[in-house]
């Protein structure tokens, strides 16, 4: 019943959006471009996809069955039933600093979520290996220290699948290792490293921020009725300094099944007392009629202007467009990628399959629990993490290099990320 | 004011409850005085920037000649200062300058007006000769001291007058040249003020070349035989249209008449000087005429980060017209007029506003609508001419960030 992932002739790397170019192109130019290109991504389904990972796998997950076939090509979900064996093989012995392992876990229990909260865990978990690190005898510190923080990554990476500020972290965190001189010492290398840690997390996100929250709340007026879409750091924090410094608004909390993170939103507003609104996805067109701005929070932006985002997100900027209500996205300027993406399924993260089958509280509605397993062989559940809203609804993107159109996103890409990777 | 769905009686009832306003009329009445009450406002409500360009090209009436003959009348006692008139008669809404003079004799605001006030100059030369004339008498004596004081006073001319767009971004672009050379600290201190004080006089060249520029960049978009429908009063345009018409072009011009300045008076005015064939639309006639235009042109009072332009009122209105019928819009600006702003609508500038004369007297209770610009978005923007080169709307985000950051 598996059929083979590729179907197109070429170089067995599949599904992934480097290699369909290549088809048709002289053999010579091709040897250029891969030298140029950055190596595909291998997908899930890619049958060359090393052996080594699996034999290494930490977490021993049965094949889930009934998998959407479109969605084959992504990673399964891995769900929490593992979680009390792992924690008990806590204390073992194994490669993994006691540090990351509990950060894998706590990204595997889902208490952990939300872009920036998981990178500034994973850094900090990543310093505590580096302080405790100890270079073995006859091996440089920057060829293990990699070696060691790539063992780190790919636990991290069954645990969950890396968001894009992770990876641009790791990058970051691999280039500044790779430019270590080599006349520190062990001792002085670690702590430079470990600084420059610090500094990432502080310029990249705490004061990108700040930097956000001001020009943001410039473009908040008194009687603005704002939206947001799900939880969203960055967002929350904008509405509550525009609050402190005196704005009169009324905020609408659109949430969604089934992880109604809206509410942990909804919370933390009311008790600082602005006056919310709450309802579902479904009534976002009734609400738009009367919001005056959208402010939504990304995971990450790609060079075409594409925002990857929690799923609905994009739907609640087309709904928005189609009222012609300005929609500001809010998003430090680590998180954008040059990645060009189309369409939210050739990448794309699989949720919990029987978190959308059951409606929690409610016993009455949900058919879905008597099933038989015959019938349940028809049915296939799909539970997407994110999606991609084309750069078309957005207005604007405020990022700590001030507010640009989503046409710029490649410009700051090219400026700074020279800089960053080289600071 | 006005929300969207019927529950704004509600929801303006629970804003009075919450707000100590005291409005004792009825719901309809709450809004602002309107303009018409009180033509001679200065400072709070009028925007300067659109005064001065009323002055310098639209027609001259008789009650513009009464404002301004009261205004002399007003400000005859203003401080002796270096800047002084150069002859013609304030108007009311230059009459802030005198606040700023905070007892020093030197005041960069009454130097700015100036200079604004010749006809030919852009307002952002016009600032930063204001501002070389603040390095040249300033008693600073290290570049740190002469810093400072140069940022006082180009933040006093920006809030001077906050409408105005090339003004602000003529300001930060001398303040960022500023800073650069400032960075350079080999040099001694008297030659790197005559650096920034040649620099400053450059600028005005820089400005004249970058008209000439733009003026033939855009030729090859003008082809023999063509409409080109004009609104507002341009400088560049101006010179644009002139180009051609010394290319030995053919073409011909349609003027819309641009209430309340009446600036298609004036425009066509000078294109009949020209010999270039020109006729005269009222404002309305912009949708039943755009048949036979080819092409749009605009100046821009500024062009805004997201790529659009912030123009005399009325432009979005023909560029919205244009858009549907398929006909290209081009604006010529030039690039000191870039400026960090990013308007998310029509309501989300700094207002500007110009009282309107009727020319009938108008009821009290009536509300005018007194903005005087209005703003462009990019995607009904074809290309614009700047003296950067022809560019696309989205590549101006890409020059700010090369230029500011």
């Amino acid at each position: 019943m598996k059929q083979p992932p590729q179907k197109k002739d070429g170089p067995p790397v599949a599904s992934s959006i480097a290699a369909s170019e290549r088809i048709g192109v002289d053999r010579s130019v091709e040897k250029e471009r891969k030298k140029d290109l950055p190596p595909p991504r291998k997908q899930f389904d890619d049958e060359s996809r090393g052996g080594r990972a699996k034999r290494r796998s930490v977490l021993n997950q049965p094949e889930a069955r009934n998998r959407v076939e479109l969605f084959r090509h992504l990673p399964p979900h891995k769900n929490g039933t593992q979680l009390p064996s792992l924690e008990s093989k806590f204390f073992e012995l194994h490669e993994k600093h006691p540090a990351v392992y509990k950060v894998g876990l706590q990204y595997l229990a889902g208490d952990l979520s939300g872009g920036n909260a998981r990178c500034i865990a994973m850094l900090q978990a990543f310093q505590e290996a580096i302080r405790d690190y100890s270079t073995p005898p006859e091996k440089t510190l920057t060829r293990d220290l990699t070696s060691k923080i790539g063992g780190f990554v790919s636990f991290l990476i069954e645990c969950r699948p890396l968001s894009m500020s992770m990876g641009n972290a790791i990058r970051f965190l691999k280039s500044r290792i790779a430019r270590l001189p080599l006349t520190l010492s062990e001792s002085e290398a670690k702590t430079t490293l470990c600084s420059d840690i610090d500094r990432f997390i502080n310029e990249k996100i705490v004061l990108a921020d700040k930097v956000i929250l001001r020009h943001a709340a410039t473009k908040i007026r008194d009687g603005d009725v704002l939206l947001t879409y799900g939880s969203s750091c960055v967002v929350e924090m904008i509405l509550l300094y525009a609050h402190e410094l005196g704005k009169q608004f009324r905020v609408v909390v659109v949430d969604s099944h089934p992880m109604l993170e809206g509410q942990k939103l909804l919370r933390r507003l009311v008790v600082k007392g602005l006056s919310c609104t709450y309802t579902q996805l479904n009534a976002i067109s009734y609400v738009m009629h009367k919001v005056t701005r959208v402010f939504l929070g990304a995971s990450s932006i790609f060079s075409n202007g594409t925002v990857y985002s929690t799923v609905g997100t994009a739907s609640v900027a087309m709904v928005a467009h189609a009222f012609r209500v300005p929609v500001l996205v809010c998003c430090e300027a680590y998180k954008f990628h040059e990645r060009v993406q189309l369409d939210s399924i050739c990448f794309n993260e699989l949720g919990d399959p029987d978190a959308i089958s059951k409606v929690p509280g409610r016993v009455d509605v949900n058919y879905l629990d008597n099933l038989t397993d015959k019938q349940k062989e028809n049915l296939e559940l799909l539970n997407l993490k994110y999606d991609a809203t084309p750069s078309d609804y957005i207005s604007v993107i405020v990022t700590d290099y001030g507010m640009i159109p989503p046409t710029s996103v490649p410009v700051i890409v090219r400026e700074y990320r020279k800089e960053y990777l080289l600071i | 004011m006005w929300w969207r769905s019927a529950s704004f009686i509600l929801d303006r009832q629970q804003h009075q409850n919450r707000t100590v306003a005291p409005s004792p009329e009825s719901f309809l009445l709450s809004s602002p005085p309107p303009m018409a009450d009180s033509p001679l406002n200065p400072k709070s409500n009028i925007s300067a920037y659109y005064q001065t360009r009323a002055a310098h090209h639209a027609v001259v009436t008789t009650d513009w000649l009464a404002q301004a003959q009261a205004a002399v009348g007003r400000h005859s006692d203003d401080d002796g200062s270096l800047g002084g008139d150069k002859g013609a008669a304030r108007i009311g809404g230059g009459g802030g300058g005198e606040e700023e003079g905070s007892g020093k004799a030197f005041s960069v605001i009454d130097e700015f007006n100036s200079w604004r006030k010749q006809p030919a100059l852009a307002e952002a030369v016009a600032a930063i000769r204001a501002l070389a004339a603040v390095i040249r008498t300033s008693g600073a004596a290290t570049m740190m001291e002469l810093e400072i004081e140069l940022k006082k006073a180009s933040d006093s001319l920006k809030s001077w007058d906050t409408t105005s767009i090339s003004l602000t971004a003529g300001c930060d672009l001398f303040m960022l040249y500023v800073t650069r050379t400032s960075a350079l600290e080999y040099e001694d201190f008297n030659s790197a003020k005559s650096r920034l004080i040649e620099r400053a006089e450059k600028f005005g060249e820089i400005s004249c070349k970058a008209r000439r520029i733009i003026a033939m960049l855009s030729q090859d978009f003008f082809f023999d035989g063509c409409t080109i429908l004009v609104h507002g009063f341009s400088r560049v345009v101006l010179e644009v249209l002139k180009t051609a018409a010394e290319n030995k072009k053919h073409f011909r011009v349609l003027c819309t008449e641009g209430r309340p300045d009446r600036t298609g008076l004036r425009f066509s005015n000078e294109l009949a000087k020209l010999d270039v064939p020109v006729k005269l639309l009222i404002d309305s006639a912009v949708a039943y005429t755009m048949d036979e235009v080819d092409v749009v042109l605009f100046g821009a009072d500024g062009v805004v980060e997201s790529g659009g332009i912030i123009n005399m009122m009325g432009t979005f209105q023909i560029a919205l017209v244009a858009h549907s019928m398929n006909k290209p819009v081009y604006v010529a600006a030039e690039s000191y007029k870039f400026a960090r702003h990013y308007p998310l609508d029509q309501k989300d500038m700094s207002p500007a506003r110009r009282p309107i004369d009727f020319g009938v007297p108008i009821p009290s209770k009536v509300e005018v609508e007194t903005s005087a610009r209005d703003y462009t978005p990019p995607q009904y923007l074809t290309l614009l001419f700047t003296d950067l080169g022809v560019l696309t709307p989205s590549v101006i985000s890409d020059e700010l960030i090369q230029l500011y950051l």
